[in-house]
């Protein structure tokens, strides 16, 4: 009893937390993007912004090392990239999509209903280094993400990492600039470390 | 005759009628099919346009719109109701914005690159293979990768994709959800192929209730709406909206044919007796149709009925001139030959319908035909005996004979019926309106919100406008195909230049063989593909041997038979492609269907500029088929007036006895034609057999007064008799007249107009002259 007491007034809770996070739109910020995929020998990385429009879209602009532009607008999601035909899909077929636009926006909007609505949160940590761990609640959901994990300090998040069932994933660090701001090795392990690294650069 | 023998003779009459009812009931197929009520058609166009009017996949679409307030609910059951009715047997085919990627079959899947038009264009090469994979190390990294990941090691070229997207109609509404929605993203949108055709009614009932069990069970939140449109939905709800009002007008018409019988004869069993010779005539009718044809159109039992109800006025006839000291049998020879000339003439009339060469019409001529002659001939030979010989006396009645006198007084301006005459043609001939109405809509009218609201839909969801379409004639169907495909070129600059929003044909979903086979020898051999696949591979970071379920597919693609239409049974193109290449008698036909044409003369420029091809205007040949239609009832309708006036010469064998029966019908018909045009009405086919209806009564209502004879009790009888005949017809007809349905108002419309024309008309120029005189 006293145990579980001591845990939780140790532990950060999501409530106290998501508060802080929330930011104003309109909202822009940098990232970089690194993708693991099975068919792949080695990481992807794109970086480039990501802004939190005044109407409530989310855009995910590349800038390198190509230049592509996503924009999601309620559950739509429009991806043009240069030299080829817009592609469009909604929510529903890229849950893993979901999981960003839902943790992501959600975090930046505070909006704590939209990720109980799919998501079950733990929050872990203390101020300078948490961890919030977000579990997909549906099962279709599930099928395709595996969990989000969501490592920042203080008032702001620095790494979303993305996990799929299969082992594919991403983990997009935001607030820097370029592939030079992240650890010389992209190995899934060393990049983990570093985003939970709650030191500030 | 003795009341037990008179008791017999009733059951035994009763009773015939009823084993009739229950053989007809047994034994009656009624048919809906509107094309029976046209001419058979004389050019290829014209079979093809009344093949695509019933059958053709324009006809069987239904347009759907789920709304609702949470739009996400909405969404979900649109895909569930897909998915449901994708395997109900009501429907071919049903598309909701859903990429159907995964509904190909396996079979078909390495065929993408035969079916693609990539290969046409590009080499699967070092150098295309290498952009190909730039541009999927990119999908890789974009919001898309988990969708794409899946297919990349078998479809690096997303060729699988590339199909899916072109299958799906050239323009489309906006997704949400995945699927189709409306602009303003409030209304889920589908179209749904039906199995049966537009006009068969009974099959487009079954598919309207399997729809609405699909929608119950797929619906994911109580407050949604289903709606749906399209000619099939349009034919369902016509019908029954016409059956109810029909129901509802017949209920009130009988109610007051009974209190008028009763007023008129203050007999009960003359109510009976009045119903017996009518309910004989429809039975016998339908009998004999249903012999001759087999099947009873909807329209002919309808129409049958409407017409066969003159013989409601031949027992009236026998009951106004019963009275005390004569015997009822004496009374029916006395009236016979005038009755006989009445029922005669209009039979010959009708059998002129018989040669119409339009079956609904020749049906409707045996029925009324045989009803007619089944009615008088009850109302001679079975009526008489039944009927008491101690009726009410319609001459004891005072008002009749003040009634009567007066109209003696009446002047008999003959000069006023040829001013009439003179002035209804001037009418018909000088207004620049068209008299006739040419749109075969008219024959089932639909309200116009309803049109409205279809053409908001088609419109939101880009289905092919129903005027315009091109036909392709071929001796096979891959000459039919490669002509489409030789049309692409030019079509494509029709849509470039924003005279076409769209266009569909089969060949853009099922390449000529010789395509197919181009494109397999375009593709390269097993080592020859590895070694480009290497060379492009080279420097990315894809994991070596990745693409080997790829390598497997062109190689098998390289060595499939080429697909033809018959491959197609059980796959999603099937009904695709069957809508749109269809075989007829060993002769196949391509359709090019074409959405939201501003420029027609453009496309009539292509047209003959292409060989094979030829352009379609639906409402040009159907109006030309219906104007066909009513030129061949317009000589029937001479024809009839022909023989008619022929009968009533060899009854009458005086010229002017003649003229004075036949000028008040013909005088009506006149009045009729230039009121109606005056009034702004588009003549139809309705309305000429309503037209018939009247000059029928008017016939009949003429011989009688022209009868009249010298003795003022019998004058009464007659005008007594006429009188409970038009009251009861005006009546009837006066309330299909006040129906919402603009089919029922114009036959209320024109029979009732007509009733008062015939019966002022035959007092004013057929009663007897010599009555005239004494009145002077």
């Amino acid at each position: 009893m006293l145990v579980a007491v001591a845990t939780h007034a140790a532990d950060l809770d999501t409530d106290t937390l998501l508060p802080r996070l929330a930011r104003p739109a309109p909202d822009t910020t940098t990232f970089v993007e690194v993708r693991y995929s099975a068919l792949l020998s080695e990481p992807l990385v794109a970086s480039g912004s990501l802004e939190h429009r005044q109407d409530g879209a989310l855009v995910r602009r590349v800038t390198a090392p190509y230049r592509e532009t996503t924009t999601l607008i309620g559950e739509n999601v429009l991806v043009e990239r240069e030299g080829s035909k817009p592609r469009r899909f909604s929510l529903d077929r890229a849950p893993e999509l979901r999981g960003m636009l839902a943790s992501f926006g959600a975090l930046i909007k505070g909006d704590r209903a939209l990720l109980d609505r799919y998501f079950a949160m733990t929050a872990s940590g203390s101020d300078g280094a948490w961890t919030i761990e977000l579990v997909p609640r549906d099962p279709k959901l599930a099928h395709r993400l595996a969990k989000i994990r969501v490592d920042g300090e203080d008032d702001r998040a620095r790494c979303f990492t993305m996990t799929e069932p299969d082992g594919d994933g991403s983990v997009m660090a935001v607030g820097v600039r370029d592939r030079t701001d992240l650890p010389a090795s992209l190995e899934r392990g060393t990049l983990q470390e570093w985003c939970a690294d709650g030191n500030p650069r | 005759m003795s009341s037990t023998r008179k008791g017999l003779l009733l059951a035994c009459w009763i009773a015939a009628v009823a084993v009739l009812g229950w053989v007809v009931d047994r034994s009656l197929v009624v048919g809906t099919d509107l094309r029976l009520f046209m001419p058979s058609p004389r050019t290829a166009q014209e079979k093809l346009l009344l093949e695509e009017i019933g059958e053709g996949p324009a006809s069987r679409l239904l347009l759907l719109a789920i709304s609702g307030p949470d739009p996400q609910a909405v969404a979900g059951t649109s895909i569930a109701l897909a998915a449901a009715l994708r395997r109900s047997p009501e429907f071919r085919w049903v598309a909701n914005g859903q990429g159907d990627v995964e509904s190909i079959p396996e079979r078909l899947l390495a065929y993408r690159y035969l079916l693609s038009p990539t290969l046409d264009a590009a080499r699967f090469d070092a150098p295309f293979l290498r952009l190909q994979f730039e541009d999927r190390l990119r999908d890789l990294s974009s919001p898309a990768a988990g969708i794409l990941e899946p297919w990349l090691p078998r479809d690096p070229t997303l060729e699988l994709l590339r199909l899916a997207e072109s299958w799906q109609p050239a323009r489309q509404p906006g997704l949400l959800f995945d699927v189709w929605f409306d602009a303003a993203g409030r209304q889920a949108l589908l179209v749904a192929e039906t199995r049966a055709a537009g006009f068969d009614p009974q099959g487009q009932r079954a598919a309207a209730d399997a729809l609405q069990q699909a929608f119950e069970r797929a619906r994911t939140a109580p407050d949604l709406t289903l709606e749906a449109s399209g000619p099939g939905a349009f034919s369902v709800l016509m019908k029954e909206r016409i059956q109810a009002e029909a129901r509802q007008i017949g209920g009130l018409a009988t109610v007051g044919m009974v209190l008028l019988l009763l007023v008129a004869y203050r007999s009960v069993p003359v109510l009976v007796l009045g119903a017996l010779p009518l309910a004989s005539a429809g039975l016998a009718g339908l009998a004999a149709v249903s012999a001759a044809f087999g099947t009873v159109h909807g329209i002919t039992l309808a129409f049958g009925f409407t017409l066969i109800g003159v013989a409601q006025d031949y027992p009236m006839h026998l009951f106004s001139h019963q009275h005390r000291g004569v015997d009822p049998a004496e009374n029916a020879r006395a009236l016979w030959p005038t009755l006989a000339t009445g029922v005669a003439s209009t039979c010959v009339a009708y059998l002129a319908f018989l040669f119409s060469g339009v079956r609904g019409l020749a049906q409707l001529s045996v029925f009324t035909v045989v009803g007619l002659a089944v009615a008088g001939l009850t109302t001679r030979y079975l009526l008489p005996p039944l009927v008491p010989a101690r009726v009410h006396d319609a001459a004891e009645s005072e008002w009749l004979g003040r009634l009567w006198d007066r109209i003696a007084a009446l002047p008999r301006p003959l000069w006023l019926g040829v001013v009439v005459g003179v002035v209804c043609i001037g009418v018909l001939w000088l207004s620049p309106r068209p008299v006739w109405q040419d749109e075969l809509g008219g024959l089932t009218p639909v309200p116009r919100h309803l049109i409205e609201r279809d053409s908001a839909l088609r419109h939101e969801l880009g289905a092919p406008d129903v005027r315009y379409l091109l036909v392709i004639e071929g001796d096979d169907a891959q000459d039919v195909l490669a002509r489409a495909t030789a049309l692409d070129a030019r079509l494509a600059e029709l849509v470039a230049s924003g005279s076409l929003a769209a266009y569909d044909h089969a060949a853009r979903y099922l390449p000529t063989r010789e395509a197919q086979r181009r494109r397999q020898a375009a593709l390269p051999d097993g080592p020859t593909l590895r070694q480009a696949l290497q060379a492009a591979l080279q420097s990315t970071p894809f994991r070596p041997g990745v693409f080997d379920p790829f390598l497997e597919d062109v190689e098998r693609a390289r060595h499939l038979p080429p697909l033809g239409p018959e491959d197609l049974v059980g796959t999603p193109l099937e009904a695709r492609v069957g809508g749109l290449l269809l075989q007829r008698d060993g002769h196949w036909t391509g359709l090019v269907t074409l959405t939201g044409l501003s420029d027609p003369a453009a496309l009539e420029r292509l047209v003959a500029a292409s060989s094979g091809v030829t352009m379609l205007d639906l409402k040009a040949a159907s109006e030309g088929l219906v104007a066909h239609q009513r030129q061949r009832i317009l000589w029937c309708l001479l024809a009839s007036a022909v023989l008619l006036t022929f009968v009533v010469f060899a009854a009458l064998r005086d010229g002017s006895r003649v003229r004075r029966v036949l000028a008040p019908m013909a005088l009506t018909t006149l009045v009729v034609l230039g009121l109606l045009h005056a009034c702004g009405v588009s003549l139809n086919l309705f309305h000429l057999i309503a037209l018939v209806l009247a000059a029928g009564l008017g016939l009949d209502y003429a011989l009688f007064f022209e009868r009249a004879a010298d003795d003022p009790a019998e004058q009464r009888r007659t005008l007594h008799a006429v009188l409970v005949c038009s009251l009861s017809t005006l009546m009837v007809f006066a309330l299909l007249a006040i129906s919402s349905l603009p089919v029922l108002r114009s036959i209320g419309t024109t029979v009732a107009a007509g009733v008062v024309g015939n019966f002022v008309l035959a007092l004013l120029l057929t009663r007897p002259r010599r009555t005239t005189d004494r009145g002077d």
